[in-house]
């Protein structure tokens, strides 16, 4: 059966502007992108943003700390919540990202499938669709957001903590949607 | 308390307040953003005032009329010029805004409203009209920021209605 289960390819990212080039790279630039003699190896990505490095830096902190930080609202639900906003603005190479995170942390490779083929008004389970509707209505028009969108998470026993844990999630892919998507676009990776 | 909980409505004393400060890389990871954006110290010639007149604009775009009431102090701070007023205000630009300008202003109405359907073209429209990389990258920061900003309002206000 395993040959049957949904996969999301792993893209790569390519910027429309040239990036920062770590030979000519002036200092605040290098130390946003982390540059020492034994680490010469920077994404496209953190190249391209690292010409206003301290927006960069500043950025980067916030995104770790709102994905990664320890206890509050399951790490896979974090990623769903990035995912949802990713498939709301059409960000090809974030949703990719995150729906592989996803799935990694959850297992739950139907959910993403359900998404990438019947899209965000798909079935799920009600704790699942209670939490894409709440992130689809906050990426698309925040203020349509309603007190039932936000009591459903909660009577599937999710805490205030976590849900505002999944509010960040969201939001903060309403910030990475709007610079991959828009200053860059998703290509195959390169398997050489 | 910051400005995230006056525009969420969060009091000091309650459950939510507690919450948030239990995630203060949350708490002043945003200030600390909002900075670089609005009042960066290295602005590649993108000044304060317009940062703010555009933020303005956006969090009324967004729906957000309390948040673009603030940043409608920040700009009168930073001076607002009645160019910098109407760009705020959501107006058409007038006949005083050049190419320069006029790329800023369709550039973070598109990415604010419809930013799935943004294009190469979009980012070569503004090299175009005379932005540079690093103008490029500090425009679609703040751009973000401010639709970051009013979503994780709009999110905190709804959770403070609900028990």
């Amino acid at each position: 059966m395993s040959g049957a289960r949904f996969k999301v390819k792993a893209l790569s990212w390519s910027p429309y502007i040239e990036p920062v080039d770590v030979a000519t790279a002036n200092e605040e630039q290098l130390a946003a992108m982390q540059v020492t003699p034994s680490n010469t190896k920077v994404s496209p990505y953190v190249r391209t943003l690292a010409h206003d490095p301290e927006s960069y830096v500043a950025r980067t902190k916030l995104f770790n700390a709102i994905m990664y930080a320890k206890g509050g609202l399951d790490r896979a639900e974090r990623e769903l919540g990035a995912l949802v906003a990713s498939a709301v603005n059409r960000c090809v190479y974030c949703a990719s990202v995150h729906a592989r995170r996803y799935v990694e942390l959850s297992g739950r490779d139907e959910v993403v499938e359900e998404i990438y083929v019947r899209g965000l008004d798909g079935s799920f389970d009600d704790k699942t669709k209670a939490i894409i509707d709440f992130c689809k209505t906050l990426s698309e028009t925040p203020s349509h957001v309603t007190k039932e969108q936000v009591q459903k998470l909660r009577d599937h026993g999710m805490s205030k903590a976590e849900i505002v844990d999944l509010v960040h999630s969201a939001a903060i892919f309403g910030w990475a949607n709007r610079l991959m998507h828009t200053l860059g676009h998703s290509v195959p990776v390169d398997t050489k | 308390m910051d400005q995230i909980d006056h525009l969420s409505g969060i009091a000091p004393d309650t459950e939510l307040y507690r919450i948030r400060r239990e995630r203060p890389d949350f708490v002043d990871g945003t200030e600390l953003c909002r900075q670089t954006v609005l009042t960066p110290a290295h602005g590649f010639d993108l000044d304060h005032a317009l940062r703010a007149a555009l933020a303005v604009r956006m969090a009324r775009f967004i729906g957000r009329e309390d948040l673009a009431r603030t940043y409608d102090g920040m700009l009168a701070n930073a001076g607002a010029t009645p160019l910098f007023s109407g760009i705020a205000a959501g107006s058409e630009p007038g006949v005083e805004a050049d190419g320069f300008l006029r790329a800023i202003l369709r550039h973070a109405d598109l990415v604010t409203k419809t930013p799935r359907n943004n294009t190469r073209a979009d980012i070569e429209a503004l090299e175009a009209a005379g932005l540079s990389n690093p103008q490029i990258i500090a425009l679609s920061e703040l751009i973000a920021f401010v639709n970051y900003e009013a979503r994780v309002i709009a999110g905190l206000e709804i959770l403070g209605e609900v028990e």
